[in-house]
């Protein structure tokens, strides 16, 4: 396996040649991974079927006319396209032995999350899903209270996160594509929620309105209800609101010996009413009062590529997420709670 | 100057606190007479003020039975006993021709639920439920938002009603006997009854409900203190509520309710008891609340029905039904049973049609 440097690893600073990323995707998440790899000095590739152009000349990057080209040129690669095609890019980049980061969900489903997991479990190859929300300033501060002790036991938990809705009109309506709003959106919670209430045993989910012939509703909610190892419970809601909704998460962690609350429109420590100023309308939780956590995130996993210590995500956390994800759709068909322990991730229908 | 006739009101029970604030909002209305009993309040096990004592100390007066209550012939009775006990005072009010307001949840099973709202139907005595919640101006706006399409289809709600361990002043809120559960009966229903006046009166079609005793888990209670339920609607609509005591005993407040509700044009969410002004003292946090007074507002639609409707006439229903009545009393009621046993079989309940 190869052992890039990256430049900002002081011990190496003098030979450092930059890191080269492969990054597979011209998409709106493209933009914030693309500023993140330029600051950390990488040399950036772009490979998409459309939109590397305008992208390359935004972010200074190259644009590789093949996949080929990009897996054979590349230290690392990172999978930024629409959910449905990261199997196959995965499968490649595992296949030419190329360490992955990969944006949530890993893959559409179970089956094929588990298959990418063994096969880069085989080559030898790191491959990290893209859960910035681990990277968040507030969660990570929640996550680091309830480990240390701060509230006692954790009992009841709430998580929630909704903006305005992408799937006008576009791939993330397309259920087969995007894995729908639990796949997509909520999936950032399930894994907060198993991240700090601990595994989990059993799902039970509700969506409103529900997904008919595959097209997910413009307008959406989904209500998920997790039981966890140690008898904690936890209520996820993500929802795709009308078009304008601001994009807002929060959480609300109840334990034993005190609470946690968070909500991102109360405690944003900025301010500002500046008339005609247009909202970016991109969907990511960054704050202009300290670094993206996009940025930290793929500064943790170069320097998991480079030698470095684990990440705090990995990709057995990447698998669960999307194992969940698909439990929720299960138990949405059945109507029933869905036991993680009798999950079958080999067996059960992609969403 | 002409003064009509003073309203009767007699108060069963202290046992649940809200008696005393009905007591004190009654003291300032005008044209009522106020009587009270609290026959179970010596065999509480709590240190609670209560009985006759508690009447002194509110000023109202006091007899010792509820036959000498009755006797009385009060034109209306709040029934604000243990739940358990709902069930055969609002019987006997209705076997007396008394009109009554009854504190929810209105009874512990469905089924003493149903013989309450039929004895009072009978009877044509009015059968209110306390939730006072429905009366927050907050939720008239909710209402307005939805009722005139600015909220566009409402496809999702979501409630909290998160309390401290209400232990502290009543320990029966915390007996399976006269409670009828724990977190779940305790705070299901208010965020159902503000669902049900959104939805028109809509039934719920199935209820899935999570609980757990984690927390106050040194209590050594026998009922829930944690539970997230989760009702679908015939239609579609989904809504969930975190009914946990998990307000902690450190705060100012005890606790507070939060319904949000999301449609195809936006969302509107509300929080009738965050009114305030804070601060800090030696002593901790300062809560300074400056909400509307809730239970003044289900009192005067309470009153006003009494007064309208006159003596009842049994077989014929009372000029004025005010709301919430006991059917909304029932779905409800229905809810927190379905949720209850869903929590136990840890699998969602289908309500019967």
């Amino acid at each position: 396996m190869q052992t890039p440097t990256i430049p900002g690893n002081e011990t190496a600073a003098e030979s450092a040649r930059p890191l080269v990323v492969a990054l597979l995707g011209a998409g709106a998440i493209s933009r914030v991974h693309a500023s993140a790899w330029k600051e950390l000095g990488a040399e950036v590739l772009v490979y998409s079927a459309a939109g590397a152009q305008e992208l390359a000349e935004q972010y200074g990057l190259e644009v590789v006319d093949t996949l080929q080209e990009a897996l054979r040129r590349a230290d690392c690669v990172d999978i930024v396209t629409p959910t449905g095609t990261h199997r196959a890019l995965a499968r490649a980049a595992i296949d030419a032995g190329k360490n992955i980061v990969c944006e949530k969900p890993l893959t559409l489903s179970a089956r094929e999350s588990r298959e990418v997991y063994d096969a880069a479990r085989e080559a030898g190859v790191h491959i990290y899903p893209a859960h910035v929300v681990r990277f968040t300033a507030p969660y990570v501060a929640a996550h680091r209270a309830v480990v240390a002790g701060r509230i006692g036991k954790v009992a009841v938990a709430r998580f929630f996160r909704g903006g305005s809705s992408p799937a006008v009109g576009t791939w993330f309506q397309d259920e087969a594509a995007s894995g729908g709003i639990i796949m997509d959106l909520m999936i950032h919670d399930l894994d907060q929620a198993r991240w700090t209430c601990g595994e989990v045993e059993t799902v039970y989910a509700v969506q409103s309105p529900p997904t008919l012939d595959n097209v997910v509703p413009s307008f959406v909610s989904a209500h998920v209800t997790l039981t966890h190892v140690g008898g904690a419970i936890s209520h996820i809601r993500a929802t795709w609101g009308a078009v304008g909704t601001p994009f807002t998460t929060g959480f609300s962690i109840a334990g034993d010996a005190g609470v946690l609350h968070y909500d991102s429109t109360d405690s944003t420590g900025l301010t500002t009413s500046l008339h005609g100023a247009e909202s970016s309308g991109l969907v990511v939780p960054t704050s202009a009062l300290r670094e993206s956590p996009y940025l930290t995130e793929l500064r943790e996993f170069a320097e998991a590529f480079t030698g470095g210590p684990e990440p705090r995500v990995n990709a057995e956390d990447g698998a669960v997420a999307v194992y969940l994800a698909q439990a929720a759709y299960q138990s949405i068909i059945t109507g029933r709670v869905v036991d993680m322990n009798e999950f079958d991730h080999a067996q059960a229908a992609a969403a | 100057m002409s003064r009509k006739a003073a309203l009767k009101v007699a108060i069963a029970s202290f046992a649940h606190t809200h008696a005393a604030s009905y007591v004190s909002v009654l003291a300032r209305v005008p044209d009522v007479d106020v009587r009270a009993s609290d026959p179970h309040g010596a065999d509480a096990p709590d240190s609670a003020l209560r009985g006759a004592e508690l009447a002194e100390r509110l000023g109202v007066d006091y007899v010792d039975t509820y036959d000498e209550l009755f006797a009385w012939e009060p034109d209306a009775v709040i029934v604000a006993t243990e739940n358990s006990r709902h069930r055969a005072l609002v019987e006997r009010a209705a076997r007396e021709g008394v009109h009554v307001l009854c504190e929810k949840p209105l009874a512990t099973t469905v089924a003493d639920g149903e013989a309450m709202v039929e004895a009072c139907r009978a009877a044509g005595v009015i059968l209110m439920i306390a939730y006072p919640v429905r009366f927050a101006p907050g939720f008239a706006v909710m209402r307005d938002h939805l009722d005139s399409g600015r909220l566009g289809e409402m496809f999702a709600i979501n409630g909290t009603n998160n309390g401290k361990l209400p232990r502290e002043h009543r320990e029966w809120f915390t007996d399976r006997q006269l409670a009828g559960g724990g977190a779940l009966v305790d705070h299901v229903v208010h965020c159902a009854d503000l669902i049900d006046a959104l939805t028109g009166g809509l039934r719920a079609e199935t209820v899935n409900a999570a609980s757990n005793q984690i927390l106050h888990a040194k209590a050594g209670l026998d009922v829930e203190t944690g539970g997230l339920v989760t009702v679908r609607y015939p239609g579609g609509l989904i809504a969930t509520i975190d009914c946990s005591w998990s307000h902690p005993s450190t705060s100012a407040t005890w606790g507070g309710l939060t319904l949000q509700a999301t449609g195809t044009k936006g969302s509107v969410e509300i929080a009738p008891f965050a009114e305030h002004v804070s601060g800090l003292g030696d002593d901790g946090e300062i809560f300074l609340g400056f909400g509307t007074d809730l239970n003044a507002l289900l009192l005067a639609e309470f009153l006003d029905a009494v007064r309208t409707s006159g003596r009842p006439v049994a077989g014929q229903p009372p000029r004025v039904t005010p709301q919430p009545d006991g059917d909304v009393g029932l779905r409800t009621l229905e809810i927190m049973e379905a949720a209850l046993r869903s929590a136990e079989l840890r699998q969602p309940v289908a309500l019967e049609r």
